[in-house]
């Protein structure tokens, strides 16, 4: 789709609002969103990052960093769709890209480490491991769960760990 | 039952509304923009059990596909979702709340969008209530989350505490004065956003103004708000100033009670038309010219948008008729 107001680039902002009970949708390339200043005030009802963020994320990353040979396990998505969408896949995204997306994050918030509200329920994920550390400490598990003769769990981090190994010479 | 924004709220003569949003995803589940239709069932189910087992009665749950495009704009028109989310034909279902104060948007841009909104200027009370909603929830439906980056939203830009706090001011006198675009480009500077709440975005109408926060990383929920709420209780004090200065020119007095005369008056009355004359009754009657409670003012505001005024009037068929309904629920209102 191209730029509504010059018709020239792709479109890569897309905003929806409401204007007089219609919905309108405006579709603008980068330099046009923001040279009418789209990535400062968001119009209508509501914000619509999805599509600024997604020029954004584009533009912080250098060219050499985007392949497309690496995608997420759950969803299928390549960092390079995260970087056209300006969203992420699936949670799995945020911890099979984290490395190549903590640097626009970083931008973006000026920061990268949270600080707000934990959840109860919510899922935990581990901090950053390389996979190697990752293996021994599953390892020490699995011994550990050997040593008291509780097989059931043992197996079930063997896999874990046959399924990391194999991740890693990939 | 009544409405929220029929309500008297704190500080409401300038603050018209609060609204915190909080964005959750489920875990195992792919982003909205990429589930089919069984996802987004799924999902639903999921969310529907979690509310009404956790949050009990007085919500009702809808599919959008259920809605006609008119309903789901007049949705929006009302604060009760997004507009992004008004263009939905589709499974994405919809939870509200009796008094329309809670809602719940399933697979907007996250699978879980919760909304809490109060009348009047009630950040505190707001976000108290959408963490108790997030807590009952999260213990059901475990929300995504990294002890590094935080809840983990679909945008990168929502990632940390996924949390949007804004708060609705009307700023009829720092708009006549012309600070309006000063204050604007401070605001920005300080990390917040601003934007026109109704009409478009190079034209906003009815001096009406979201100011929300803008980071979600690195900043606790509280700190956000409390940055929030003391720049919002700056800018309506500067409001009230501007205000008593304004109201003693005879010129702002004029406009006040010619578009009062006008609208209880009018036999025809088009959208941009009303918002432009009932910035000036509303700030008469927050400044005590007129002696109109200014939530009834409000709730008006909401009653006669287009989408919201033709879905509440079904014999409505043309533009003029919507036009002419419009102006006789704003002659009833104002008499």
């Amino acid at each position: 789709m191209l730029c509504q107001n010059c018709g020239k680039n792709d479109a890569v902002t897309h905003i929806k609002q409401i204007i007089n009970g219609e919905m309108d949708e405006v579709h603008l390339c980068r330099d046009c969103a923001r040279h009418l200043g789209y990535d400062d005030i968001f119009s209508g009802f509501d914000f619509d990052f999805g599509g600024f963020f997604g020029s954004l994320l584009g533009d912080m990353i250098s060219p050499r960093l985007i392949g497309e040979t690496e995608r997420c396990d759950k969803c299928g998505c390549s960092f390079n769709d995260i970087l056209r969408s300006g969203k992420a896949g699936c949670s799995e995204c945020y911890t099979k890209f984290y490395d190549k997306l903590i640097p626009s994050i970083k931008r973006i918030h000026g920061q990268a480490s949270h600080t707000g509200k934990v959840g109860s329920g919510a899922v935990r994920r581990e901090k950053t491991e390389s996979a190697g550390e990752k293996i021994e400490q599953l390892r020490a598990e699995m011994n550990q769960a050997v040593s008291v003769q509780d097989f059931e769990k043992a197996a079930l981090l063997r896999d874990e760990i046959k399924a990391l190994e194999g991740g890693e010479s990939k | 039952m009544s409405k929220w924004y029929a309500e008297k709220g704190e500080q409401n003569d300038v603050i018209i509304s609060t609204r915190i949003r909080l964005a959750r995803n489920i875990d195992g589940f792919v982003y909205p923009h990429l589930l089919d239709k069984e996802g987004k069932n799924r999902i639903n189910e999921k969310v529907k059990k979690a509310v009404f087992e956790k949050l009990g009665d007085g919500y009702s749950f809808c599919e959008m596909s259920s809605f006609t495009p008119l309903q789901a704009v007049s949705l929006a028109e009302r604060h009760l979702i997004s507009a992004d989310f008004a263009s939905r034909r589709d499974e994405s279902g919809l939870i509200i709340s009796d008094d329309e104060s809670v809602s719940i948007m399933i697979c907007e841009e996250d699978h879980v969008k919760l909304q809490v909104m109060k009348s009047g200027f009630a950040l505190g009370e707001a976000f108290a209530r959408a963490d108790e909603i997030d807590d009952s929830l999260d213990s059901s439906l475990s929300f995504s989350f990294d002890e590094r980056i935080g809840y983990l939203t679909s945008s990168p830009a929502n990632l940390g505490t996924a949390m949007r706090a804004s708060v609705f001011l009307h700023l009829p006198a720092l708009t006549l004065c012309g600070q309006i675009s000063a204050i604007a480009s401070t605001v920005s500077k300080l990390g917040l956003s601003i934007s026109g709440a109704y009409g478009s975005r190079k034209k906003p109408s009815g001096d009406i103004y979201q100011i929300s926060n803008k980071i979600t990383l690195g900043i606790t929920e509280e700190t956000a708000i409390s940055n929030l709420e003391s720049i919002v209780r700056q800018i309506a004090n500067r409001e009230r100033g501007a205000a008593e200065r304004e109201i003693k020119d005879p010129s702002a007095e004029d406009k006040i009670y010619r578009a009062y005369g006008l609208l209880k008056n009018a036999r025809l009355l088009t959208t941009e038309e009303f918002m432009s004359l009932i910035t000036y009754v509303r700030f008469g009657a927050y400044a005590g010219l007129l002696d109109i409670p200014v939530e009834k003012i409000d709730a008006l505001i909401i009653e006669v948008q287009p989408a919201t005024v033709s879905v509440s009037n079904e014999d409505i068929n043309t533009v003029t008729e919507r036009d002419a309904k419009r102006a006789e629920i704003v002659r009833k209102a104002l008499d």
